[in-house]
């Protein structure tokens, strides 16, 4: 793996340049002193950054042995020659070999900690998302249930509208299922461990036009207007996850804005970004969720009716990842005239 | 006795293939069933539908082997339906010779919106069969004329490049069925050129603004996202 001697050069190049840096420092410093007891006290400092900054023992050891050597050899007399009769030599080497292996030792487990600590953050953020589709799919699921068994067990006393009531209710619960399943996707499509997506230039336009289609084929009644500059962009993306944002900020106009009629989507060109806004008419966001809209916080929220336990959480703490993983970033906001703008934008390179 | 067109549905789910043949036989077809590919296979060699739907997850075998397996000796159209919404299986499916494709979940309208376009291909081929097309293609204001090589919208020319035309009228010959990017640059610039899409991304917009009022909420051709481009079907 190219990588991996990568890190060993690295690390090599590490060792010996804290190293040389040290003696070089020592002989400049040799002409202004008599005593040399500064040298392995610096040596001995040289050998804790080594053990620190470098990945393992090997390094540290190594380079423990090199400053005994090197001290013994250089910087005590007879300088320039190896002289094991000196008092104390044994426990200077002894006590560098401790200091490389216990910072060694401190380095490998502060790292290991750090690793454990970002996969138990993981495992919370995958434990939230976790409730949260639970809690999302289970109210949907509840009514589909119950609309069915109405149909079926009380059948004969169903006048025909009530009936078409019932079927129309378990489609559009089951629509809201598919949002969460897609929604779902695209986070596993986001590869989860590191989040790296599959960009390709796409045209912003193209990936407008595909989810207002969409959008339409769910809300035929809402009027959709899209503002484009006359010139082209391509703009790297994953054309598939940036068409999921927009269908769920177009779909979340709709439905949290309550008495939505229009929306209109607007893309502004900036020096190295690409803006998309969509604003929409309806009710707009409530000032006291507006903060922390994009948290994924899927508890139903106090004092609103049951219906909007459907909380716009989960589609919206999607796209923040996804746009997050593009490098981007996310705006909500209430607009002066009424009703919501959402914002996202995108680098161009 | 009216002779239908048959259906052939290779779905392994009982339910969804109760709801294929509930609607399939509702609007005139002849619909028969297969659960597994084995089934299917011996299904499609001994009744010779005129559509197979084909679910892409089977329990026996892949479907994309009874695909494979069905153009080596027929261009049955073969529209695969498939829950996968991964882009790379449609791409790869079409590329392999499926004549269309449809996600799950879909509605009623457009499943037979599907299943007319696949069968109307067959026809116009059969009458067609050197492939080059000839005469008008006519959509709502569009029109493509495809011995002079020109397209029309509102009876005006729309004054497009040569490149522009070719891909036009590329997505003419085949309404309605997506065409994928690779199949496209292929047939436009050659086998040699490779598959970048920014060219054909760069020809698409320039088409779209000659021929689409408002490029982002397209009339004419339409986007699928990682897959192709597809044009509506004439009128």
């Amino acid at each position: 793996m190219p990588s991996k001697k990568w890190n060993i050069i690295i690390n090599i190049a590490i060792t010996f340049g804290i190293l040389g840096f040290v003696t070089l420092f020592c002989f400049l410093l040799q002409p202004f002193s008599d005593s040399d007891t500064h040298v392995p006290l610096l040596f001995v400092l040289a050998v804790f950054f080594v053990s620190r900054l470098t990945e393992g023992y090997v390094y540290g050891i190594l380079a423990s042995m090199i400053a005994v050597a090197g001290v013994n050899y250089v910087f005590t007399y007879p300088y320039f020659e190896i002289n094991f009769a000196i008092t104390g030599y044994p426990l200077t080497f002894v006590a560098m070999l401790a200091v490389a292996c216990s910072v060694s030792a401190m380095t490998t487990r502060i790292k290991k900690q750090e690793q454990i600590r970002l996969e138990a953050e993981k495992e919370k953020m995958r434990g939230n998302l976790l409730r949260a589709v639970s809690h999302d799919i289970r109210t949907p699921l509840t009514s589909i249930i119950c609309a069915a068994s109405a149909i079926i067990d009380t059948h004969d006393s169903l006048t025909e509208e009530k009936r078409m009531d019932f079927v129309k209710d378990i489609r559009s619960e089951a629509q809201w299922l598919i949002r969460i399943v897609e929604n779902l996707l695209s986070v596993t499509r986001m590869g989860g461990e590191n989040a790296r997506i599959d960009k390709r230039e796409e045209l912003i336009e193209e990936i407008i036009g595909s989810a207002v289609l969409k959008f339409k084929k769910r809300f035929p009644d809402v009027e959709v207007s899209v503002d484009l500059p006359q010139e082209l962009f391509l703009v790297p993306m994953d054309g598939i996850l940036i068409e999921q944002v927009l269908v769920n900020l177009l779909e979340n106009s709709v439905l949290h804005g309550k008495v939505t009629t229009k929306i209109n989507i607007a893309v502004v060109e900036q020096e190295d970004r690409v803006q998309v806004f969509v604003e929409d008419d309806g009710l707009g966001i409530r000032e006291n969720i507006l903060p922390k809209i994009f948290g994924g916080n899927l508890q139903p929220r106090e004092g609103e009716e049951s219906d909007s336990k459907r909380s716009m959480g989960i589609g919206l703490s999607v796209c923040m990842s996804i746009v997050r993983a593009h490098k981007g970033n996310m705006k909500a906001e209430n607009r002066k005239e009424g009703g919501a703008r959402m914002m996202f934008w995108l680098p161009k390179k | 006795m009216e002779i239908k067109d048959r259906i052939l549905v290779v779905e392994d789910d009982k339910r969804i293939g109760n709801f294929f043949r509930t609607v399939l036989e509702a609007n005139h077809y002849d619909v028969i069933m297969a659960q597994t590919g084995a089934e299917a296979y011996s299904l499609i060699t001994s009744q010779c539908p005129d559509v197979v739907l084909l679910d892409l997850g089977l329990p026996d075998m892949d479907g994309m082997k009874i695909l494979k397996s069905v153009r080596e000796w027929s261009a049955m159209p073969v529209i695969v339906v498939s829950a996968r919404t991964h882009e790379r299986d449609k791409v790869e499916a079409l590329d392999l010779g499926a004549d269309d494709y449809i996600t799950k979940p879909f509605g009623t309208s457009e499943l037979l919106a599907r299943i007319r376009t696949a069968i109307r291909h067959t026809r116009t081929a059969c009458f067609n069969q050197n492939g080059a097309a000839s005469g008008l293609f006519v959509s709502g204001d569009l029109t493509i004329d495809y011995d002079k090589h020109r397209v029309y919208k509102e009876g005006k020319d729309v004054g497009l490049t040569q490149n522009e035309y070719k891909i036009v009228s590329l997505l003419g010959k085949y309404a309605g069925k997506v065409m994928t990017y690779d199949y496209i640059i292929k047939e436009i610039w050659g086998p040699n050129m490779k598959s970048d899409n920014r060219i054909l991304r760069v020809n698409m917009a320039n088409i779209r603004r000659k021929i689409e009022k408002n490029p982002a909420e397209p009339q004419y051709i339409f986007t699928e996202v990682g897959v192709g481009y597809r044009i509506v079907e004439p009128d």
